[in-house]
């Protein structure tokens, strides 16, 4: 790789990590000035909106499977509700995750 | 999203690696592909390893091997790849409450993906202040040691891989909406936030399909976000 790309790749690098540390320095500091002047530290309403907003938003664009074919949705649709069901059932994480990845697996795999 | 706050039975580091377990079946084939790609880009395997360890940002390091590959001007390669990149800012902040003002919460941002956000964001508010670190410490190297690991497997033996093995790429991949779910669907405990979740993910599903891969997750985020304030205004649903 020429000196060029290097310097890309650690542009590249330096500004992603910047993007997840700087905003979270930035509230950090807003929050604790917040405490110190006596009042409650609390984020902007917004933010607390967009967090949850945003991982709905991860879950949409992952649902979508790799081929746009009706045995990949029908076994997305699958994965999705035994996901769901067994979620309502245990209130866990691991087992339900399992579960709808088989159901995902065993469609893909017999149609 | 509950915030029963419940101390760890065992080490705080080993809850997070077991909670982040789920994430494996979605990032190692990713990154498999990821090595494989790099490849054939024309990367070695250590720049690709080094790729993967030091931007750690799946969809951009894609286009960082493919818009260089093609001979773009590398300004325009690190702009488009910080661009795909934005949407972490809102990461951060969301997460700032629950951290305490410890100095390796720095270097640890380094870790702060879409999937560590999302695990984290549901898992740190049930946590007691203490065991945040170590439980984040666990989960997000664990996600970061197998994101380098698989591109390393990737950029090997990725070819033979995929030949052997077509249909675990496909299966596997699958972890990552089940757990996204399963992080989401607590949040939806009224109409409001219901429909606002919904929303969201239907419109990033469409905006996907439809050829926006990059745009689909802030432009659903801010679109769901808008939904929620528009309706919890006009009071029709009820309180929030």
């Amino acid at each position: 790789m020429e000196t060029s790309m290097w310097l890309a790749l650690a542009s590249i690098a330096l500004g992603t990590y910047l993007l997840r540390l700087l905003p979270y320095l930035w509230m950090k500091a807003a929050l604790t000035k917040k405490q110190m002047e006596g009042g409650i530290s609390a984020m902007p309403s917004w933010l607390t909106i967009l967090g949850p907003t945003m991982i709905a938003a991860m879950f949409g664009t992952s649902l979508v499977p790799a081929h746009l074919d009706t045995i990949s949705w029908l076994a997305t649709g699958a994965g999705t509700l035994v996901t769901f069901a067994v979620w309502t059932r245990t209130r866990s994480m691991g087992l339900p995750i399992l579960c709808g990845v088989a159901a995902f697996g065993m469609i893909m795999l017999s149609l | 999203m509950s915030t029963l706050i419940r101390p760890l039975a065992g080490a705080p580091w080993l809850q997070g690696v077991k909670d982040a377990i789920p994430l494996l079946g979605g990032y190692i084939p990713v990154a498999i592909s990821f090595g494989l790609i790099s490849i054939q880009s024309g990367f070695s395997v250590l720049e690709t390893v080094l790729i993967s360890t030091f931007i750690y940002a799946g969809a951009s390091q894609f286009l960082f091997v493919a818009m260089a590959a093609s001979g773009a001007p590398l300004w325009l390669v690190v702009i488009m790849t910080l661009l795909i990149n934005a949407r972490h800012i809102v990461y951060g902040p969301n997460l700032a409450p629950y951290l305490s003002e410890d100095k390796k919460w720095i270097p640890l941002m380094h870790g702060l993906t879409d999937q560590i956000f999302a695990l984290a964001h549901a898992r740190l508010p049930q946590l007691p202040e203490q065991e945040r670190l170590g439980w984040y410490s666990g989960a997000a190297t664990l996600a970061w040691f197998s994101w380098i690991g698989g591109t390393a497997l990737g950029a090997i033996a990725g070819g033979e891989l995929t030949q052997r093995w077509p249909l675990v790429n496909e299966i596997l991949p699958f972890a990552l909406p089940a757990l996204f779910l399963v992080l989401i669907i607590p949040r939806c405990n009224n109409r409001l936030w219901s429909i606002t979740i919904i929303l969201s993910a239907a419109t990033a599903l469409i905006l996907k399909i439809m050829g926006y891969p990059n745009m689909a997750i802030p432009l659903a985020a801010i679109s769901g976000a808008t939904l929620f304030y528009a309706l919890k205004n006009q009071r029709f649903l009820g309180e929030h």
